[in-house]
């Protein structure tokens, strides 16, 4: 291949849909390139002898393999390249923040390769050539293995143990399967049909889904531990962050994943009974926090008509550009800016909330401005004294975090522990208890998709190994 | 050279008749299914053959591979005393209950025995197998026995990715597998002229190959005569390795879908190969020395040293033990004396980009340490030091077989001289830079026209011996006598006495290169597969100086991936007094090892001349000096944990280091490190760098030259000498020149300023290095070597009064005259020897008959040929010019025409001609050119101009492209 293409043709990523025409639908915010840019863009790709951005990814995804690829218009190749190391690249695709692209040896002097978008064309044009599909296991194991929660780790490590032979059966709460991907993430990043393609495959595949079933609830953990020769915990990180703050428990303030949730209900179409419903529409919204979480009911509620949006972090604003003693090729520490902040709204740093106020509902926050102090790794707030103010709020979200697994008993039921954090504890094999192993945010604390979907695989590659040491059943 | 073997018994050597000319003749060694096809049915009965089936129970383990090659060595006899001729080695047959026997060790083993059984020769081995796809694999069975080889796998592969529509469209599969085959072809043909071997059937079984890791048991066995030092495996884990590959092709059941892993042999891999240099070491010494600190070096030394889990080195198979106390920090030398142990490798402008190149000839010199120019000049503008006091002078000047830029001037500015006899990474190679790295710059200081590709030839056409080594070490020291004189030497077995005899020419200084330095511009096969750990040559060097009384005259320096002070240490007590650095400031400096080295498009603007990439160099001198100081540092703090105050009371102390104890790993843990480690008895002064060499520089000819010539040097005043010149007087002229050069740089003094009339027989070398404005006239004789070097002089031998016989036909200098010229003019009256202007790049010279291979590697300059001409005339000739006189119309049988044409001359040449012949008259009075001059026109038909083709293409290109040339 070309190995020039970098001295020729500039990095071009995928375009986004007018604000204006977006934020009158949930559907997705990008659009596909034509072929021939993907081919220009791949043939950026300089090979590197040192690939930086398999480095930067957590999967190790074969980048320049299957770049190259591409560039020689090989997609059914490139398809084979990324399974081999992604179970799901349309999840990736859609949603990866992609640390790989700053790492990519690009990146160091000019702009990165554009590897998302890559990565995603490969597996749509997969999917639209029916290059993908189930791949069922020749022979079966005897084995069974429970995978709790429904998750892109679960369904990751679902997928590896049934293709290694095993039975696998996964256990979800929730009346449907995905996890985040349905319930936290909104169809503005990822359309839902993705997520249906997706599980239709695992479902032929042999993996048996059981939803509506609550492992500790429905089950006890002790009679699921009983019934399978291995158990896989993939329950994410599901505690979410609050504040004790006087006024927290006004009608009004809420966890924002309450929020998530309901909104990913309504644009499916399901119902969401009138009672404890929250809603953005009209409403002058305040939203805590400054991560994704934060970003994606900023999202939302443009979506839904709201009348303003202030988003308020107690940090300081990032620098544009990388800071000292944060050089290539680490995830830079600078202002990531999603296409939901192009949308609307106004972030503000260094803001505290301090109190809400209201009558029937909350009316206003109290806020005051703050500076942070770094001692070791936590970091102290003082707020400055003189700076405190009020704010209109009719809606008020917290996305402020997550503390790790939602239920401990369950967790101690099975023999295993948390650590300080709320995670489940495993050794370097992923392994929580004598067969019992776990993977994902529920280990690693809340996290991201690319890390749920490379434990997944490595906890089920261990479990795998734990499964063939067992005598023949 | 071809690499044809022939088929069929080989019968008495002694005897000739027909019967030893009934062989099939094989074009190559590599033969496609239809060949292989071919030998097996189609000459049956002239060359019967039979295929030997090499596979093994695959659930028999060890006891089932030996038995197998005890099987298949016992058919081999059989099949011959039946009569056959031709063996085939099979590995076709391997299935789900049968592995291969790897294909080297069935051939190695078939041949042995047949070598011991007396019947060898009476068979041709043909070796048919799925594990040869590389160079290499070829190369090694070949070289342990093999005629030539079915690489059917490979074939099959080259198949596929047809099938696949993964080659360009409209390729066909017969012409990719034989392209597959050509390269193939061209590989091993490399490989073998590297070795300086030209037949193919010389290479097959002569097993010039060193094995690492092999037990000596495995050796005596099947690969008998083959070196081994350290021990290591045997037969059971060949067996189980083999079993491994065997059950991956044929698994119980499967995890993964289906297909290979990366593998990452030659690239990274998360889950390949481990390579020493990955993201993780890279970015954490990128951020040490871009203000992460002294962190993040130990972080970066940390990561490197921890080869216990990884085991890339044989240095991280040792532990350092020491016998003392710890000292204090603050007593131990400072890291800025330590530093002056170090050195930047040998990297020449032209590999990498100015700005890298002056970044670190700047950083070493502003920590009194040295950088090194590389082959291929330097720009006497880096001479004068820059107004903020930085220097941009390499203090280490390269002397390697292209002699690019080698002159006068180049010599005086160094403070080492370094002799390259070979590169780490590609021993037996000469450097090659291809026609799109050669811009303007760097096509002025090589002496070179722009676009041409640059090849150095494999051998210094001057250093066929130790004798000529020595040579050509005292015509470095007569031009700069303060340089310390350097022999770069790489790491292989034999390296030791090598380095002995170098210490007797008079090295001062003495590389040890390891087998891992080198650019990404190498050979992939020499990257992977030539030389040997520096350990391994640097211990053997240490313990042969040593134990001759040696070492003590010599530096000796260790070169080769050092990267931490762990890494100095071992070095320095396996024997090295001083270390060169090369991957690891470039690194620093921003290199990601893109390994494109030789493609021009170093993103990074490091290793590339393109002006665009060029801006994108964000390196500093302030990196380099910062890994220099933290290497130091870390030194240091070794050096107080072990309670050594003074880095020389380290040097030679192998008994400090202890081969580990806690190595688990199921192949490494058999390594035996005695013979790497031993330490022979001497007295501590007799074990590094306390000595000087003896050059007798005191007393030769040009002392006297340079005295008698002091109205020149000081004032420029012409001065005329006449003098008598013995055979002992070598170098006549070098030592001047350098004096010259010293006081009037690149372009000397005035011509004719410094004329010197010598009678008599001139040793050799004589009027190296001669500087513009000296004119040495020598009515005599001369030795090998005139002019060698020649930068701007004027040299003229005549043929002696008193000899019978015509001037043209009477040889009055010896074989390699003008090497590596650059400038200046030579007028021989008389006949010169083999190799007549070899790698001339700008002299002008004139000559009345020559021996064999004139103007061989010319790349400028004007060569006029007035009589017989011996063979192979103009062989890799890339530029200049040469005339020759046709003298019995069968010129072109004496030409080598795979790189130049002939041409009729044109109006200037006959000017130039006349001009040069006309002076040739005047300067000694040749009668041949008289006579020539009388009836110009036609002495002038007589001429054909013989012009390499790669000029005329660019000078073509040039001329429509409507740019002055
Ligand atoms: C709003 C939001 C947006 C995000 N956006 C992105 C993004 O754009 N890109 C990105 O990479 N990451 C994003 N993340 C993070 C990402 O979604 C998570 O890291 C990822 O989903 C973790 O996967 P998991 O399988 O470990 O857990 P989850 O996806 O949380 O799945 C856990 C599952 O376990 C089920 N479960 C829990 N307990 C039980 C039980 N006892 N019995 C049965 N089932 C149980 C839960 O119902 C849930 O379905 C986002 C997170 C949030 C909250
Ligand atoms: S999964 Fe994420 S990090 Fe990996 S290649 Fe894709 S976008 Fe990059
Ligand atoms: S680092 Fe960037 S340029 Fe290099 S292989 Fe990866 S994507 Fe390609």
């Amino acid at each position: 291949m070309s190995r020039t293409g970098f001295m020729e043709h500039p990095r071009e990523p995928r375009h986004k849909r007018p604000v204006v025409a977006r934020v009158g639908d949930y559907r997705e915010v990008y659009i596909s390139h034509p072929l021939t840019t993907l081919r220009t863009q791949a043939a950026r790709c300089m090979d590197c002898a040192v690939p930086f951005c398999h480095q930067g990814c957590p999967l190790g995804n074969l980048i320049p393999e299957w770049n190259e690829l591409v560039h020689d218009g090989e997609w059914e190749q490139a398809i084979t390249r990324l399974h081999l190391t992604n179970n799901f690249p349309e999840f990736t695709g859609t949603l990866c923040p992609a640390p790989c692209e700053p790492a990519c040896v690009l990146a160091i002097n000019s702009d990165a390769v554009t590897i998302k978008d890559i990565e995603l064309s490969i597996i749509d044009r997969a999917f639209e050539e029916g290059w993908v599909r189930a791949q069922p296991p020749g022979s079966r194991t005897g084995k069974r293995v429970a995978v709790v929660g429904s998750g892109p780790a679960g369904l990751a490590a679902a997928q590896q143990l049934n293709r290694a032979g095993h039975r696998v059966t996964v256990y979800e709460k929730a009346d449907r399967a995905g996890g985040l991907l349905r319930y936290g993430i909104p169809d503005f990043k990822m359309e839902k049909h993705r997520l249906e393609r997706r599980l239709a495959l695992l479902e032929a595949e042999g993996i048996v889904f059981e939803c509506n079933y609550e492992i500790g609830r429905t089950i006890s953990a002790e009679e699921l531990r009983r019934s399978f020769d291995a158990v896989m915990l993939c329950v994410g990180a599901e505690r979410g962050r609050d504040v004790h703050t006087p006024g927290r428990s006004l009608p009004g303030v809420h966890l924002a994943m309450d929020y998530l949730v309901q909104q990913n209900r309504r644009v499916t179409g399901e119902a969401v009974p009138a009672a404890g419903a929250i809603s953005a529409a009209g409403r002058r919204v305040v939203i805590i926090g400054g991560g994704d979480t934060a970003a994606d009911c900023l999202g939302n509620a443009h979506r839904e008509g709201c009348a303003s949006v202030e988003v308020l972090s107690v940090y300081p604003e990032p620098p544009q550009t990388r800071p000292a003693g944060n050089p290539w090729p680490e995830w830079p520490l600078v202002l990531q800016t999603y296409p939901a902040h192009e949308e609307g709204g106004r972030r503000q740093y260094g803001v505290m909330v301090t109190g809400f106020q209201g009558s029937e509902r909350v009316e206003t926050i109290e806020t005051v401005e703050c500076e942070v102090h770094r001692a070791g790794s936590r970091r102290d707030f003082t707020p400055r004294p003189g700076s405190e103010g009020l704010m209109p709020a009719d809606l008020v979200l917290l996305a402020i975090g997550f503390d790790g697994v939602a239920s401990a008993s369950l967790v101690e039921s099975l023999g295993a522990r948390l650590t300080d954090s709320g995670a489940i504890a495993v050794d370097a094999d992923f392994c929580a208890a004598p067969g019992v192993f776990a993977s994902g945010d529920a280990t690693r604390g809340a996290s991201l998709i690319v890390w749920a979907i490379a434990e997944g695989r490595q906890a089920a590659a261990a479990c795998d190994r734990y499964l063939a040491a067992l005598p023949k059943s | 050279m071809s690499l044809a073997t022939s088929l069929g018994a080989g019968g008495n050597l002694l005897e000739q008749g027909p019967a030893q000319a009934k062989r099939l003749e094989v074009p190559t060694p590599i033969l496609s299914n239809a060949d292989l096809e071919t030998i097996r049915h189609v000459t049956q009965r002239q060359f019967p053959a039979v295929t030997i089936s090499t596979t093994f129970h695959s659930d028999g383990g060890v006891r089932a591979l030996e038995e197998g090659l005890e099987r298949i060595c016992r058919l081999a006899s059989e099949k011959i005393r039946e009569g056959y001729t031709v063996l085939v080695l099979s590995d076709r047959h391997v299935d789900a209950n049968h592995a291969p026997i790897p294909a080297l060790l069935a051939t190695a083993a078939v041949h042995h025995h047949l070598v011991r059984e007396h019947t060898r020769s009476g068979v041709g081995m043909v070796i048919e197998t799925g594990e040869a796809r590389e160079v290499m694999h070829i190369a090694l069975l070949v070289g342990f026995g093999a005629e030539t080889v079915n690489p059917y796998l490979a074939l099959e592969t080259v198949a596929e990715l047809l099938r696949r529509g993964l080659l360009p469209a409209g390729t066909d599969l017969a012409r990719a597998k034989e392209r597959y085959i050509h390269a193939l072809y061209k590989g091993v043909r490399k490989v073998i002229s590297k070795m300086g071997i030209s037949t193919i059937d010389s290479y097959s079984g002569a097993q010039i190959f060193e094995a690492v890791g092999l037990a000596p048991e495995l050796i005596n066995r099947y690969f008998p005569g083959t070196s081994s030092r350290l021990g290591g495996i045997g037969l059971d884990v060949v067996a189980e390795e083999t079993l491994m590959r065997h059950r991956m092709a044929f698994p119980e059941r499967s995890v993964d879908p289906v297909s290979l892993a990366g593998g990452g042999d030659y690239q990274w891999r998360r889950d390949g190969e481990a390579h020493a240099w990955n993201p993780t070491t890279i970015s954490l010494l990128q951020h040490a020395v871009r203000g992460g600190g002294p962190q993040s070096y130990e972080a970066f030394a940390a990561e490197v040293n921890d080869e216990s889990r990884t085991l890339k080195t044989l240095r991280g198979l040792f532990d350092i033990k020491g016998d003392r106390e710890p000292v204090p920090l603050d007593e131990v030398e400072p890291a800025t004396e330590i530093v002056h142990r170090f050195c930047t490798g040998a990297m020449s402008f032209g590999a990498i980009s100015k700005e890298m190149h002056e970044t670190l000839a700047i950083a070493m010199n502003r920590l009194g340490a040295k950088s090194n120019t590389g082959e291929g000049g330097e720009d006497p503008e880096r001479y004068v030091v820059d107004a903020n006091g930085d220097n941009r002078r390499s203090a280490i000047k390269q002397v390697a077989s292209g002699r690019f830029g080698v002159t006068a001037n180049y010599l005086v500015n160094a403070d080492e001289l370094q002799i390259k006899i070979a590169q780490g990474a590609k021993p037996g190679e000469g450097g090659q830079l291809p026609g799109n790295k050669v811009d303007e710059v760097i096509a002025r200081l090589r002496y070179s026209t722009p676009g041409v590709g640059l090849i150095s030839p494999p051998p210094h056409h001057d250093i066929y011996s130790i004798e000529d080594l020595a040579q050509l070490i005292h015509d470095l020291k007569m031009a700069n006598p303060e340089a310390r004189i350097s022999v770069k030497l790489v790491s292989e077995v034999g390296v030791g006495t090598v380095a002995a005899g170098v210490a007797k020419a008079r090295a001062e200084h003495i590389v040890i290169a390891g087998y891992d330095g080198g650019t990404g511009a190498s050979p992939l096969s020499s990257v992977k597969h030539a030389g040997v750990p520096w350990e391994l040559g640097l211990s053997e060097t240490q313990q042969v100086l040593v134990a001759q009384g040696l070492r003590s005259r010599v530096v000796l320096q260790v070169d080769g991936q050092l990267k931490t002070g762990r890494d100095v240490l071992v070095g320095a007590m396996l024997g090295a007094d001083e270390f060169g650095f090369s991957t690891a400031p470039l690194i620093a400096s921003g290199c990601v090892m893109m390994r494109v080295c030789h493609l021009n498009t170093c993103p990074v603007g490091i290793a590339t001349h393109d002006p665009e990439l060029r801006k994108r160099f964000a390196g500093t001198p302030e990196h380099v000096i910062a890994f220099m100081l933290f290497l130091a540092e870390d030194v240091r703090e070794r050096m107080a944990g072990l309670g050594f105050r003074r880095f020389e009371e380290l040097i030679g102390r192998s008994d400090l280091l202890q081969p580990r104890t806690d190595i688990e790993h199921w192949k490494a843990r058999l390594l035996d490190l005695s013979a790497l480690l031993h330490r022979t008895d001497a007295a501590p002064e007799e074990t590094h760098h306390t000595l000087s060499q003896e050059h007798h520089l005191e007393d030769v000819l040009d002392q006297r030259l340079i005295e008698l010539a002091t109205p020149a040097l000081e004032r420029g005043d012409p001065v005329r000498l006449k003098l008598r010149v013995r055979n002992v007087d070598r170098t006549v002229g070098g030592m001047l020149s350098g004096a010259v050069a010293r006081r009037y740089g690149e372009h000397g003094l005035p011509d004719d300023t410094i004329r010197i009339d010598l009678h008599g027989s001139a040793g050799g070398s004589f009027g190296a290095w001669l500087a513009p404005g000296i004119t040495l006239s020598l009515r005599g004789e001369a030795n090998d070597y005139v002019g060698k070097g020649l930068s701007g002089g004027r040299l003229i031998v005549s043929s002696p009064p008193n000899v019978s016989r015509a001037a043209e036909d009477n040889v009055v200098i010896g074989n390699v005259a003008l090497y590596g010229a650059t400038s200046g003019e030579l007028f021989v009256n008389g006949v010169a020897g083999e190799r007549f202007g070899v790698r001339n790049s700008g002299a002008v010279a004139i000559v009345e008959g020559v021996g064999d291979h004139a103007c061989e590697y010319m790349t400028g300059g004007r060569v006029v040929i007035l009589g017989r001409c011996g063979r192979n005339l103009a062989a890799g000739m890339s530029g200049g010019v040469a005339y020759v006189v046709d003298m019995d119309g069968r010129l072109h049988e004496h030409f080598n025409l795979a790189m130049v044409g002939l041409e009729e001359l044109d109006g200037e040449d006959a000017q130039f001609l006349h001009d040069v012949i006309t002076r040739h008259r005047e300067y000694t009075g040749s009668l041949l050119a008289s006579r020539m001059l009388q009836d110009w026109k036609a002495s002038l038909g007589g001429f054909v101009k013989v012009m390499p083709n790669e000029l005329r293409r660019v000078l073509s290109l040039k001329a429509r492209l409507d740019v002055p040339a």
